[in-house]
């Protein structure tokens, strides 16, 4: 039920009785604060907003899918993505490139992700991650198949933070489990690769073993 | 002869002469800088925490979450203490540095004016005449505040010394005069009879409101406390009077604001909330002067926590703005309330309870 729109009207009051009324008032909603605090400070390190799916995160490259077309190196406005030869399996010759990230000029603005045709990109729903020197956020190929290690989610709580009609903006605990499967945004056209990452936020070892799974999967 | 003096005596000679020797005790220990210190770590504590509550946030936390941050106001201290003292090469250097120190002094000498308890051996000078001098050595410090800006030499420090001195001049003017409604209702000036008087529970704030409130905002005004710090405010000229001030001796300004404060707020305990009123003062300097003086101590307390938490809910006044309540609204608040005060004499208001309150 929507909430009924009601219009103050100010009784005409005096100058004295804006003084009273207004010094009053103005006490007693700090008096009302000060007692039953609505505080929504997010406690960082402690706790951590909770992500939706559709997050334009840190992005991940699904190997098996790639065919090496090169759109999202011409489409980054950043020029972040850059297309390189690198055989990986033995036995096998360099047939085409593929795509490998620099996040120290990346902007997480998606285009990579959007226009990718078999849809080999995806984002991870977290952003803050810390590396020690600024090599190390130029990725190889075999770093960008691996969905990075997300320590905030190791050490805090989830919250969200959600808009109540009579308090205002209140910070709630996320719900424990994750959304399942069904995922908006994210690039779904085999099942295989959502659920893993909607899961990585509390499995972290196994996010080695993860892009050659979905590989077989797909 | 001479007989041996034991250690008993030794301890209670030290106690009963040196330690709870009036004029230092009130000087120093209860009332004076130890307990103002204290008191002054407390109340910005929880000037922070309160303000945070209202407005959605926490204050300080995480430098130790189970007691709320308290001891980052210990950190700060420290810091301040140790900061390096920079000297500009442009002041003049004795008032530079005696200023602050004599503003620290003169706005604790009120407290040797007012008496804690009952027994005349425990006060510090003859009380006849206590409210007149407290009030009047309370108007002392605000002259070094504008000795500082002038030995500052610098354009936001003589700004900020007229700001202070316009804000003192309309504001002590409405405090003294509100303070001194109680003695034309009780017609003394003797403090310990004016606490005696509201021993009966109906305290000079009750009866008087309008005194009791104007005094307050007076108070908030000429220490020029949080939201109402016209004299040294941040956003408009950097540190007013204290511009040129660094470590210690900034410590030390903040320090003689907050002392300041603090000397109004014992005050009006004394005078409005009625002292050491529930509890009669026993014999001995622990049931006579200790007890007494800490009940004051928490009444003063709780009328500066009170004005801390008001810095959450005002906003600051330009300096005209913050003149004109002052000229044009508190004064005559304040002669309306010596009127009040002088009504309640003509009506014998106090003079039997007073007479009951000597005779029990």
């Amino acid at each position: 039920m929507p909430a009924k729109i009601e219009v103050k009207e100010s009784p005409k009051r005096g100058i004295l009785g804006r003084i009273i009324s207004g010094n009053v008032g103005a006490l007693v909603l700090g008096v009302k604060y000060f007692l039953d605090p609505n505080r929504f400070t997010l406690m960082y390190p402690h706790e951590y907003i909770k992500l939706n799916t559709g997050y334009r995160g840190f992005i991940v490259l699904i190997y098996d899918k790639c065919i090496g077309c090169g759109s999202c190196a011409r489409i980054c406005p950043t020029r972040a993505m850059r297309m390189l030869f690198l055989p990986q399996k033995e036995g096998e010759r360099a047939k085409k490139k593929y795509p490998v990230i620099n996040y120290n000029r990346c902007i997480f603005c998606g285009y990579c992700v959007d226009i990718c045709p078999t849809e080999a990109l995806y984002h991870v729903p977290y952003h803050d991650i810390v590396y020690y020197n600024m090599n190390d956020l130029i990725l190889t190929l075999d770093e960008f198949q691996k969905e990075p290690e997300y320590a905030t989610a190791k050490e805090g709580i989830p919250v969200r933070y959600i808009f109540d009609e009579r308090r205002g903006l209140v910070k709630v605990k996320a719900q424990e489990p994750p959304q399942g499967p069904e995922s908006g945004a994210a690039p779904t056209a085999s099942p295989a690769p959502a659920p893993q990452q909607a899961q990585a936020a509390q499995k972290q070892g196994e996010s080695t073993s993860k892009p050659s799974e979905g590989g077989g999967s797909a | 002869m001479v007989d041996m003096v034991t250690p008993y005596e030794i301890g209670h000679g030290i106690l009963r002469y040196i330690i709870f020797y009036p004029p230092v005790y009130q000087f120093v220990i209860i009332p004076g800088l130890i307990a103002a210190l204290v008191v002054a770590i407390f109340i910005i504590w929880f000037e922070r925490k309160a303000a945070a509550r209202v407005q959605m946030r926490y204050g300080p936390y995480e430098i130790s979450p189970r007691t709320g941050g308290a001891t980052q106001l210990i950190a700060d201290l420290i810091r301040y203490s140790f900061q390096e003292i920079i000297v500009p090469r442009t002041v003049d250097a004795v008032i530079y540095f005696a200023a602050p120190v004599a503003a620290v002094i003169l706005s604790l000498l009120p407290l040797d004016a007012m008496p804690l308890t009952t027994n005349p051996a425990f006060w510090p000078i003859p009380m006849d005449y206590s409210l007149l001098l407290a009030v009047a050595l309370m108007t002392l410090s605000p002259i070094f505040v504008m000795a500082m800006a002038w030995a500052s030499n610098n354009k936001f420090s003589v700004i900020g010394g007229v700001r202070e001195s316009f804000i003192v001049t309309a504001y002590e003017l409405v405090a003294v005069l509100s303070m001194l409604s109680v003695a034309a209702a009780m017609s003394t000036y003797n403090l310990v009879d004016i606490v005696q008087a509201q021993s009966s529970g109906l305290w000079f704030g009750l009866l008087d409101p309008l005194a009791f409130l104007t005094a307050f905002i007076a108070t908030l005004m000429t220490t020029s406390g949080f939201p109402f710090e016209i004299p040294d405010s941040e956003s408009e000229i950097v540190a007013g009077p204290y511009t040129e001030y660094t470590g210690l001796m900034y410590g030390l300004d903040m320090g003689a604001a907050y002392i300041k404060r603090w000397v109004f707020s014992v005050l009006m305990a004394l005078i409005f909330l009625g002292g050491w009123a529930p509890y009669v003062p026993g014999p001995g300097f622990v049931l006579g002067y200790l007890v007494p003086s800490l009940i004051v101590s928490v009444k003063a307390l709780v009328i500066m926590a009170i004005m801390s938490f008001l810095r959450a809910v005002y906003g600051r006044y330009r300096i005209d703005q913050a003149l004109g309540i002052g000229w044009e609204i508190l004064v005559p608040l304040a002669l309306a309330a010596i009127g009040i005060g002088f009504a309640e004499a003509y009506f014998h208001v106090y003079a039997y309870m007073g007479v009951m309150a000597l005779a029990s």
